[in-house]
């Protein structure tokens, strides 16, 4: 074997080093180097998510001490405006009131019926529904209506009376037939 | 010059093959790359170690906060909820129409010699828009006159109160029977009137008064 020359053997060991070397550069960036990078880099992107949520938290949470100060008009409306719808089917517990109240203003002889109910479509009003009433009273005189209609716009904030009819009864002129329109706001 | 005889020529020729053998460099090249790799890898895996026990410290610090935050938040969004909630039931309190107030000043406005037989009252356009039909029979020397006395009346105690009111006669005619009122015969006519108006009251709006359709 001459000095200058590359035997055929050292041709092949050159190349098997050669070979080693592409597999351990691939080894280490594919199963060591790259897991360590790829955890590194998921960490700093918790860590960055982490550290804003700790930054806006503290906002959020005087945001929300402040809301409640300022909502506490609103809240308390709210629990009395819901405290007006109690629990069950508004069939149920809303005619027999709007009896009692007409009785307490001496109209004994109301009927109210449900015409019909339909849920609003507005996403703040989920829990709740129109509910169309038509009450009869099928005598009264006019000035105790008004006083009875005054009473059941005050008591019944919700409700809004959408038609009124008054009629005069045949026999009796002193004394008026009503049939009243009303949709109320109620709770589901 | 003293002649010098390399007996072992062949053995240092052997050795020097041996050291100059690709494999053996290349072992060591790898050998030698592999160790700086290790070094390198040692490295950063010390930086991603600290880098975790960062993330560790700050999740620690987040789960002490999370609990008040969600509450927060979940506060937050119940109020605002609330809040909407109230706006709209508020609104429906304020926009409806109260008819008690028409009532009353429909009430003022009939004197002993007209009747009202008739009252019918529509809310449209959820409370902006009221229609009132009333209907009724007037008695006196001069009937149609009490009408329209009743009208103006109408007009005027609607228009104190109401927008846009519009007050007219649908259908006023003469009756052939009469009717005793205080011992004396009247003549007797019967109307229709017809309003219309706005709940809000516009500041410098005159009620319209249409004259009344002649006889």
């Amino acid at each position: 074997m001459t000095s200058g020359k590359i035997s055929k053997d050292q041709i092949q060991k050159i190349v098997l080093s050669g070979i080693g070397f592409i597999a351990l550069v691939y080894v280490y960036f594919t199963f060591f180097l790259g897991p360590l990078n790829k955890g590194r880099a998921t960490a700093e992107t918790a860590i960055a998510d982490l550290q804003t949520k700790l930054a806006s938290s503290k906002t959020d949470m005087e945001k929300s001490r402040n809301l409640a100060d300022r909502a506490a008009a609103a809240t308390n409306r709210f629990a009395a405006l819901k405290a007006m719808s109690p629990e069950g089917a508004p069939i149920a517990w809303f005619p027999p009131r709007i009896k009692i109240l007409f009785a307490n203003q001496k109209i004994d002889k109301a009927s109210i019926r449900l015409e019909s109910s339909e849920p609003f479509t507005a996403s703040e009003m989920a829990e709740w529904s129109a509910y169309n009433w038509i009450i009869d009273l099928p005598q009264t005189d006019f000035a105790t209506l008004g006083q009875a209609i005054a009473e059941l716009e005050n008591a019944e904030p919700l409700l809004a009376v959408n038609k009124i009819n008054i009629k005069a009864v045949g026999d009796d002129p002193q004394f008026q037939q009503v049939t009243l329109t009303a949709t109320s706001t109620l709770r589901k | 010059m003293a002649l010098h005889l390399n007996l072992l020529h062949e053995e240092i020729t052997e050795l020097r093959q041996r050291q100059r053998d690709p494999l053996k460099i290349g072992t060591k090249v790898l050998g030698g790359l592999g160790a700086l790799m290790l070094l390198f890898y040692a490295f950063k895996a010390y930086q991603t170690l600290q880098i975790k026990s960062r993330l560790s410290s700050v999740e620690r610090e987040w789960a002490k906060v999370e609990p008040a935050v969600t509450a927060a938040q979940k506060r937050t969004a119940e109020l605002n909820a609330i809040i909407g909630t109230t706006r709209v039931l508020d609104a429906t309190v304020d926009d409806r129409f109260l008819w008690a107030p028409l009532l009353q000043r429909v009430s003022r406005c009939v004197a002993p010699n007209a009747q009202l037989t008739s009252i019918a009252g529509t809310s449209t356009e959820n409370g902006k828009a009221i229609d009132l039909v009333v209907e009724g029979i007037a008695a006196g020397r001069e009937p149609r006159a009490a009408a329209e006395e009743l009208r103006q009346l109408l007009s005027e105690q609607l228009g104190e109160k109401y927008g846009r009111v519009k007050v007219e006669f649908k259908m006023l005619e003469d009756l052939d029977t009469l009717v005793n009122v205080a011992g004396a015969n009247m003549a007797m006519s019967r109307y229709i009137i017809s309003a219309s108006l706005t709940p809000e009251h516009t500041e410098g709006a005159k009620p319209t008064v249409p004259r009344a359709p002649k006889p």
